[in-house]
Parts: C-alpha cells; structure tokens; sequence
C-alpha cells in the first residue's frame, strides 16, 4: 500500500503546541518512526519533545582514513618500486616524503567519506518531499504523519486538536 | 555580542536573499569589468603560451618570480577560510555566524586562483598531469620524493575538502532558496541541490556535527597544505634563504595573517554591497581586530626568530642575501613598504576600540596588511633567487614583464568574480546558522545588568 | 534546578556536563574555605614524600659539585632537568591565561591550579643559579644569539657573558610575572579568607589582600590587570624558551642551526604544561577531596587541549625533521645522527611515542577524552615523552666534548665521531628525583597558602551558568559578560 503523508503547520509561537501534537500522536498509537517536526532553524535538542536521533556518523571517518591511507600507501609504494630512479641520493622507498602523501590520502578518505555519511545519515538524498509547505523555511513549524493511506485521517485529526493551522497532504512514493 | 540585533525568520529570509533573489545594481556592471580583466589575462597568457617563457621576466637565476609570489600569496588567503570558520568553530565562538561562509568560499576560490598560477608559470602546462600517477603503459611514473608531487596532493585534498564543507554546510540554505525561487527552473535545481532537505531534527543535528567535524578533518590539511608549499622552498640546500626549518610554521602564520585580513576586508565589501549593517556589526570587526592583533604579533615573532637565526648561521652567502634584501635598492623600498604595512602600520591601528569597530578602517588597514604580505613572499622569492651562486657564468636580474602584471591581475579578478556569482546564486551569509544565533540567544539577569547568553546544548 | 541541586552527586549529571554542586555562593565559601583550612593526612604525607625527594636531590647535587664545573658533561642532567621544570611547570600557568582570555567558563575551577604552579617558579630560579657557572662564556667559540666575534672590532665588544645576564633578566621576570598574577587572581580570595580564616592565615591573608573590598572599580581593575599580566607572562615564557632553547642548548650542538627549535620547545611546553595541570587536578580531585570542582567538563576540555598539542609536537618535530633530511647537508645529517638516530635514539624513540604516538592512538577516542582516567594516564605518558625529549637533547648538548673549550671546532659535528651517550650516574638519579620533588614541594606549600580553587571564580561561575526549562527539555545557558 502507498504511503502518504500529512502536514500539520504550527506558527513559530506554537513551539508547545507542537510539542502537545508529537505527544497527541503518539498516544493515537502512531510511531516515532512515522511522525517528525520540521523547523527551519535547529531548535535546541528535545524541544519538542522528540526522541534523540540516533546515528553512527563516527565510524566513517575512520572507514574513509583507513582507505585513504591504504590506497596512499599503494600509490606511492607501488609508483616508486615501478620506476625505481634514485634522486637526490634518498631511498626508493623515503618514508618522509610517501608519509606526507599517505597523509594526504587519509586525510582526504576521511573528509569524503564523513561527507557521504553525513548525508546518508541524514537521510538524503530524498527523491519525494511528501507533504510540505514553504512557510517552513519562514519559521513556521511543521509536524508531520507519514503512514499507511487509512490511518491519515486520524491523523490530521490529532494534528487539528493539537492546533496546527493549515493541514496539506502529499505522496510519499509514485 | 552586545549590539546583537534580533530578528524574525522572515526578516533573515528577505535580507539576505536580496542578493540571490533579486540583483542589486552594481552586480552586471562589476561583473562586466571583473570579465574585462579576466579576458585581458587570459589574452596575455595566451600570448604566453604561443610565444613561450621568454615574454615574462623570468631571467637566470631568477626562474621564480610572479606567478610564484603570487601562487604562495593565494595559497596564504586561501587559509583565511579554515581558520576562521573552523576554529571559532571549535571554540563555538559565537561571532563566528556571519563570517563563516564568506571565509570559505574565498578558501575555495582562492585555491582555484593559486593552482592558475601554476599553469601560468610552467612552460608547459599541457603536462602538468604528469604529477599524477597515469601511466601504466609505458612505467613511467612521478617522483614523490619531489616537494613539487607533495603539493598537488595537499592543495587538492584542501580543495576537495573545503569545496564539499562548503557545500554540506549550504544545504539548508539552499532548502530556503528553494522554497522562495520562482520561475520554472530555478526551484527544481535549488531542490536537487539541497537533496530534500525538510529541517528533520536528525538533519539539523547531523549539520551540527558535520560542522564541528569537517572542522576538525579540515584542519589538520590546512597545516599541511602550507607547511608542503613552504617546503617546495625550504627542503632543498640550493637557495641559502629558504633552507630554514622555521619555514612551515611561519608560511602557516604568515598566511593566517593575511587570511583573516582577507576576511575583514570581504565582510567590509559585503556590508557595504548587500546592506548588511544588521548581521555584520561592529562587534564582530571588533573581534576579528582583537583576532588579528594576537595573529599579527605571532607573525612578527616568527619573523624574527627567522631573521635571527639567518644572521646565527654567520654564513657568508646567507649574511650577502639579508644585506641584499635590506640595504640595497629596490629591495631595501619594498622592504620597509612590507615591515610597515604589514606590521607597524595596522597593529597600532588594531590597538584602538574605535578603528577595530569601523569598518572602513578595518577595510584600510587589512588591504596594508594584504600589500605587505605579498611583498613578504616576493621578497623571499625573488632575492633569494638573485643571488649569485658558484659555477653561474649568466646573472641577470628580474623585472617583472607586463604580461606577468596582466596575469596576476586576472587572479585577483578571477577571486572577485568567483565570489560575486556564488552570491548571486547562494546566500553569502548563512541564513540557517544566523537564525540558529537568534535562536539559542538569551539573557541572564543579575540586579539590574543584562548579560548577553547563549544556550549551550553539549553534544 | 531543584533537581540538580538535590542531587548533587549523581554521576549522570557530569555525564551530561550539567552538573552543579551548590545553590548558593554562601555554600561553595564555606565548602572551599573549609577544605582549604584542615591539613590532611594526605597533604603531610605528600609534603614529606616530596621533601624526601628533594633531600636526595641535595645529595645528588653536592656529589656533583664535587666534581667541579670544569667538565660539563657530569652537569648535563642537572641542564636537563632545569628545562624540564621550566617546560612543566613554568608552562602550567599558560592554562589559566589562556582560556581565561577566550572568556572560556570551564576553566574557572582550573584557573587556579594552574597559577600556582608559578610558585615553582621560584623553585626553577634557585635551579638556574648553578647553571650561571656551567654555561661557558662565549669565548669558546661557539655561534650565539649575541654574534660574540673575538677578531671582529665590532662584534668583540659583546659581553661574554650575554646569555648569563639576558637569561637570568628573563627569567626573574617570569618569576616575577608569575607571582603577580597568582597575587592578583587570588587577591579576593586572600580577602576572603582575611574575613573567615583565623590564626596566621588570617594575619597573611590581610597583610597581602590589601584593600580590597570588592568595589566595581577594584574587580575591573582585577580583570583588566589580570589580562595584561597574563599576556606578558605568555610573551615572557616564549622568549625564555627562546633564550634557553639557543644559548642552554643549540648554541652547544656545533652544526645545529634549527631556526624553528625554540618555537618547538615553547610549543612543547605548552603540552606539558596542559599534562601537568591535568594531573594535579586528579590529584586534587582523587586526594584533596575536590570531586565537585574538577568535572568531566574541565577533564574533557583539557584533554581536548592535550590532544590538540600533542599533534602539534608532531607538525613542529617533523617541519625541523623533514627539512634537516631533505637537504642532506652534511653538517646538519651530523646532527640528526648525534640527536636522533645515534646513541641517545632509544630516548628519542621513547619521547616520540609517549608524546605523539600515544596520545594520538588513544586520545582520538572521544570515550577516552571525555573520561577522568583517560587524560590522566595520558598527561603521566605526555610528561615522560617530554622528559626523554630534553633529556636526549640536554644531555646531548652538555655531553658534547668540547663545551667550553675554544680548541675544538665549533661549527660542524664530525660525521663519523659520534660521541657515545651519556649514561646517568647515581647522582643524575639523584638529581632528577630531587628537581621532581622540589617542584611538587613548592606547589604543596603554596596550595597551602592560597586556595588551590579560585573560589571567586566559583562563584562568578554560578552567576553565568544556569540550567533552564526550554518547552520541553532542559537548556544550559551561558552567559558572556565581557
């Protein structure tokens, strides 16, 4: 079955009303996986009552430096004893100048790879918005449902108790 | 942070959209002259390149002359970026807001225009490929214990790095371009770029770590980056000047110097083109003078310890290039020009409130700063390069030709124009970090004193 | 908070760095004042265990007087161990001018326990006295920070004895500066106990608290003074390091022309400044009964500061490194094989691990960094790298035959003579645990006299940070007065 969504829109003074709207969903039995608030600013953490968004960004860094460092290693390892010229009187294999390069490499595992987990993390990219509305970005404050298509309805009820202003709808998925 | 100014979403929205969202009127016109003198460069260059190396000033023994200076001077600037937005990062300083991304765009930029420099200098740049290892057909291979491999490498990781940062940091505001773009295109792209972005809490907090992260990944290759262009001189033994231990740290401070000036004068500009007098405020030039004043005697210190240190040797050559450098014309000019400029000018300068918190002082004072430290890498360069050394039956002398100064103009206008289209097509200010600032702003009171705070969430 | 406050203890609280001890100032005077009055068991035992110490070190050091100070090379580890305390604990104070300049909060507790380790040094002032005889004039020929020249008309006119006089004005001043600065950040804590303490504190703490009544005027003054005297003392140090590091060190080293030295060795200092800092404050939070000043916030920040220069030991040793290397000239190979990779290698080794490798293993783990073990046991490795570093550099230097002597070439280390290391004798031994001793003697006799937690800084504390509701969590806000 198709899923969709419901938004309940929430002034930038409604921040409790908000939060009565997470806490109203969640005793109409809906998960922590199916509603969410947007903000258009970062809020400080559990303002609204939300669980803590829990991740595992730290292990790729790690992940990326340890290839980046692997593959410096090769490169400048493999390049050297492929072309073995002697300069400047200094070893094929020169530890100082292929730890530089190895650095570089770690370092640059590291950042790529941090920056695609940050990303995944955050759950991009997204390829459908579901319902959304553009005053978010404005300072309004958005709560919503994305669930199974019969269980919306009640939804937009609780949305509507807790004081949401407009409600929109959209689709998840085609 | 005692003049902060507080606003609504909507406000921050609109002003510092203005520049994305509609075009002021300078824009075209800037744009047009800044293109004028690109084109100028690049038609000297291409001359450059039909006529070959002849047609700058480059003479023997002095092989490095402009396009180097110039090369560590962008490489300098492009230090600006890291350093103000990843330590104050770091250190949650809470000015940091406004001035972060015009820190990094000019990072990225800059190293653009410092890698140009390159591709100038060499004969032929069709091969400067060849730092890279391609050729498994034929076993031939770069030589990595060569500074000239080290180099790339760094500056490509500072790029790469810096570039993605910039981007990842961007997201949200390119969410609020999206949701205010109109016209049939311009949403669709702005929604692409931004992913999907909703505003989740996951996401801010993930943007949250990605900044105290990235900061503390990106700044271990800002080392680098600059000790390895410093050691493209110092390593070898050839120019007595250059063979100095003191030469990584003291590129590195000597390009924070010049970086944060850099910053200063930018965050002037953009005050004064986009109207910013709300979010720059004369407390954060206050603070990058305070910042600048620590920087700037750093500087000065190692540079005395480098001079010191030259004189200790008691070496005949390297005493010959210090005299060369201070008593003889026309170095002995631009080096009074560098001392005074870069130092004994802006530093008593800074000492004062009221000149940290103008900002068309502050603008004054960091372009003194920026002139002296360009002439610092010149008079590094090309002196030392002067000198006559044993078993040389060819000694000339170096005047740098017109088409070097074209080449190195266009640099400067490559930067300018690099940062006037991103702009124009992304909100120069970070809108999501200024609202975040009006949001986590608060105020103690003790008796009948207001304190400025700020909520701290410890992650 | 209600909460926080009644459950003052509760580990989860410093897990989340929230944590406040007390509710009102009132407590937190009558808390410190009291811990600061009795004398413990602890405290005398400590005070014996490092006067034992120094004793040996007496001891050690009339064996070595014995031998006169003809040869320098019996002298080479009390050289060494001179650099070491300047490098710890003359660095220490760094801690508390620092973070105090970036108005940073958590340093409040800190502060002061690292200002009192400008106590010792008065401690490093009585070790330099001998050092005054060791060091040779400069008529031995040897480059110098002062360019003395005996056949140039110009240049023979420096006094000979330049690194003696500018050195000791140098660090009388740091002395002096150091001493200010623990006057006046302790100057309204001496006026409080001036008002709460009896007997002879009473009567030292009125004499040195002055006037002070805690006027507006008087607590700008004190801010601002305490800034100004902070960043001459800062400034002070690094060119103590720089005079110390040439004329101490690489002026003795023929050959050894490193223009970066004595940065790396201000730099150094300052990580072992931050570890011995880190360690006294586990000391007075396992010992001196101080478990509610020192928290995980001011271990975690510290170490975060620890990990920071431990990798900046790294970039400075391999920017001289790499440069030495690279160029390949002969008498600067010479150098690194005498320093680095010849008979003092097992000290170089050592002092690279426990200073770099180690600390960035271990530290990069933020379990480990935010942990009262973790940047303890660290801070212990960061003091022992840096001890082994001087001591394959001092004892290098001082054992290098012919300090002093004008008949032997001053400007390049034979390649192929590298002079064997210089093993210590019992009274090195002795001479190393009695420099150890004397510092943390020092340190336990003034923490006598001053309270070794600021408790004006304590208290301003409570007044800048506070927990609040925020809708539907719970916030730390803050605040920034200046």
């Amino acid at each position: 079955m198709a899923k969709r969504s419901v938004l309940g829109l929430f002034t930038e003074e409604q921040v409790d009303e908000a939060g009565d709207a997470l806490e109203a969903l969640a005793s109409a039995g809906y998960t922590t996986t199916e509603y969410e608030v947007l903000t258009g600013t970062p809020y400080p953490e559990g303002t609204f009552g939300e669980a803590e968004p829990k991740h595992k960004l730290f292990r790729w860094p790690l992940t990326g430096a340890a290839c980046g460092f692997i593959i410096g290693l090769v490169l400048t390892a493999g390049s050297q004893l492929a072309f073995p010229l002697v300069t400047g009187g200094k070893p094929i294999l020169s530890i100082p100048p292929m730890a530089i390069i190895m650095y570089e490499g770690t370092m640059l595992g590291a950042i790529i790879f941090t920056i695609i987990g940050i990303l995944l993390e955050s759950r991009l990219p997204r390829l459908f918005m579901g319902a959304y509305d553009k005053r978010i970005t404005e300072g309004y404050i958005g709560v919503t449902v994305t669930t199974e298509e019969d269980r919306i309805p009640r939804a937009e009820e609780v949305l509507k108790q807790s004081g949401a202003g407009d409600i929109t709808r959209g689709w998840e998925s085609k | 942070m005692q003049e902060h100014v507080q606003l609504s979403q909507k406000k921050i929205n609109d002003d510092l959209l203005a520049g994305v969202l509609g075009m002021p009127k300078w824009w075209l016109g800037a744009v047009g002259f800044l293109l004028l003198v690109i084109a100028t460069g690049i038609g000297a260059y291409g001359y450059e390149i039909n006529k070959g190396l002849g047609v700058t000033g480059l003479n023997r023994p002095v092989l490095w002359g402009f396009y180097i200076t110039n090369f560590v001077f962008w490489i300098g600037i492009s230090h600006a970026g890291i350093m103000i937005s990843a330590i104050l990062r770091l250190t949650q300083a809470e000015w940091r807001r406004p001035v972060t991304r015009v820190a990094e765009v000019m990072t990225i930029f800059s190293l653009m225009a410092a890698l140009s420099n390159i591709m100038f200098h060499v004969g032929r740049p069709w091969r400067l490929f060849w730092v890279y290892p391609y050729d498994f057909s034929r076993g031939l291979f770069m030589n990595i214990r060569s500074p000239f491999v080290w180099d790339p490498s760094a500056v490509m990781t500072y790029l790469i790095g810096s570039t993605l940062f910039v981007y990842v940091a961007l997201i949200p505001d390119i969410a609020v371009v999206r949701d205010r773009a109109t016209g049939k295109f311009a949403p669709k792209i702005y929604g692409m770029l931004c992913l999907g972005w909703r505003g989740t809490p996951r996401q801010w907090k993930l943007q949250a770590i990605a900044g105290i992260l990235l900061s503390a990944l990106v700044l271990p290759v800002f080392v680098s980056v600059h000790s390895i262009v410093s050691w493209d001189f110092a390593v070898a033994i050839g120019v007595e000047g250059w063979h100095s231990t003191i030469f990584a740290p003291y590129f590195i401070i000597g390009a924070i110097h010049s970086g944060v000036s850099a910053v200063a004068m930018i965050m002037a500009l953009a005050m004064w083109m986009w109207k910013l007098d709300n979010y720059l405020r004369p407390d954060h030039f206050d603070a990058i003078g305070r910042l600048l004043i620590v920087v700037a005697t750093t500087w000065f210190f190692f540079f005395f310890v480098e001079w010191i240190f030259a004189l200790y040797t008691l070496e005949s050559p390297e005493l010959a290039l210090r005299e060369l450098q201070v008593f003889q014309a026309p170095y002995m000019w631009l080096f009074l020009a560098f001392l005074l400029t870069s130092f004994f000018i802006p530093v008593p300068m800074w000492l004062f409130k009221s000149v940290r918190r103008s900002p068309g002082l502050m603008f004054l004072s960091t372009i003194l700063v920026n002139i002296g430290m360009w002439l610092e890498r010149f008079l590094i360069i090309i002196p030392g390069l002067a000198r006559r050394q044993p078993l040389q039956f060819d000694w000339g002398s170096y005047h740098p030709s017109i088409v070097e100064i074209l080449v190195v103009a266009e640099t400067f206008a490559f930067v300018a124009l690099g940062m006037l289209l991103f702009s124009k097509f992304f909100p120069i200010i970070p809108i999501f970090d200024m609202k975040e600032g009006m949001q986590v702003r608060e105020e103690i009171k003790i008796g009948r004193r207001i304190v400025p705070a700020s909520i701290r969430e410890t992650p | 908070m209600a909460s926080h406050n009644a459950s003052g203890h509760n580990e989860e609280h410093h897990a989340e760095g929230m944590y406040v001890p007390f509710t009102s100032q009132r407590e937190v005077v009558n808390d410190l004042v009291t811990k600061h009055d009795k004398i413990s068991d602890k405290w005398l035992s400590g005070v014996a265990a490092a006067g034992f110490l120094l004793v040996l070190g007496v001891i050690g050091f009339v064996m070595r007087v014995n031998d006169g100070v003809s040869d320098r090379m019996v002298w080479a580890y009390y050289a060494m161990m001179f650099s070491f305390i300047l490098t710890t604990a003359s660095a220490a104070p760094m801690v508390a001018i620092a973070p105090r300049l970036a108005n940073a909060h958590w340093r409040r507790p800190v502060s002061r326990v690292a200002e009192l380790w400008s106590a010792a040094g008065i401690f490093s002032l009585l070790l330099f006295i001998p050092m005054l005889w060791i060091l040779p004039p400069l008529t031995d020929g040897r480059r110098s920070l002062w360019f003395y020249n005996s056949d140039d008309p110009f240049f023979s006119k420096v006094p000979v004895y330049s690194p003696h006089i500018w050195t000791t004005a140098a660090l009388l001043s740091l002395a002096a500066l150091g001493i200010m600065l623990l006057w006046l950040s302790a100057m309204p804590d001496l006026a409080l106990m001036r008002e709460h303490s009896t007997g002879w504190k009473q009567k030292w703490s009125a004499r040195l608290s002055g006037r002070w009544i805690g006027t507006t005027e008087q607590w700008n003054m004190l801010h601002h003074r305490m800034g100004i005297v902070g960043a001459l003392y800062f400034m002070m140090l690094v060119f103590v390091h720089y005079l110390v590091s040439t004329d101490f060190l690489m002026t003795l080293v023929p050959g050894w022309i490193d223009s970066l030295y004595p940065l790396t060795h201000a730099a150094n200092s300052l990580q072992a400044g931050v570890a011995t800092v880190i360690l006294t404050m586990f000391f007075l939070r396992k010992f001196g009964g101080y478990e509610d000043y020192f928290t995980l916030d001011q271990f975690w920040a510290m170490s975060k500061l620890l990990f920071a220069l431990s990798l900046l030991w790294f970039w400075f040793w391999f920017s001289s490194f790499n440069v030495f290397w690279y160029g390949k000239k002969p008498s600067e190979q010479a150098v690194l094989k005498y320093l680095m990779v010849g008979s003092y290698q097992p000290a170089f080794m050592a002092g690279f691990i426990l200073s770099f490798v180690t600390p960035l293993l271990v530290m990069m783990w933020n379990r480990v960094r935010k942990s009262f073990w973790g940047p303890t046991i660290m801070s212990v490795a960061v003091l022992a790298g840096t001890f082994f570093d001087r001591l394959r550099l001092y004892v290098a230097a001082w054992s290098y035959p012919g300090v002093g002597d004008y008949r032997v070439d001053k400007h390049e280390i034979p390649f192929d003579s590298i002079p064997a290391a210089n093993m210590p004798g019992v009274p090195d031994v002795l001479i190393v645990l009695g420099v150890i001793g004397g510092a943390v003697l020092f340190y336990l006799l003034a923490a006598r006299l001053i309270p070794p937690v600021s408790i004006w800084e304590q208290k301003e504390l409570m007044l800048y940070k506070l927990h609040k509701a925020y809708h539907r969590t719970e916030v730390l806000v803050l605040g920034k007065p200046r």
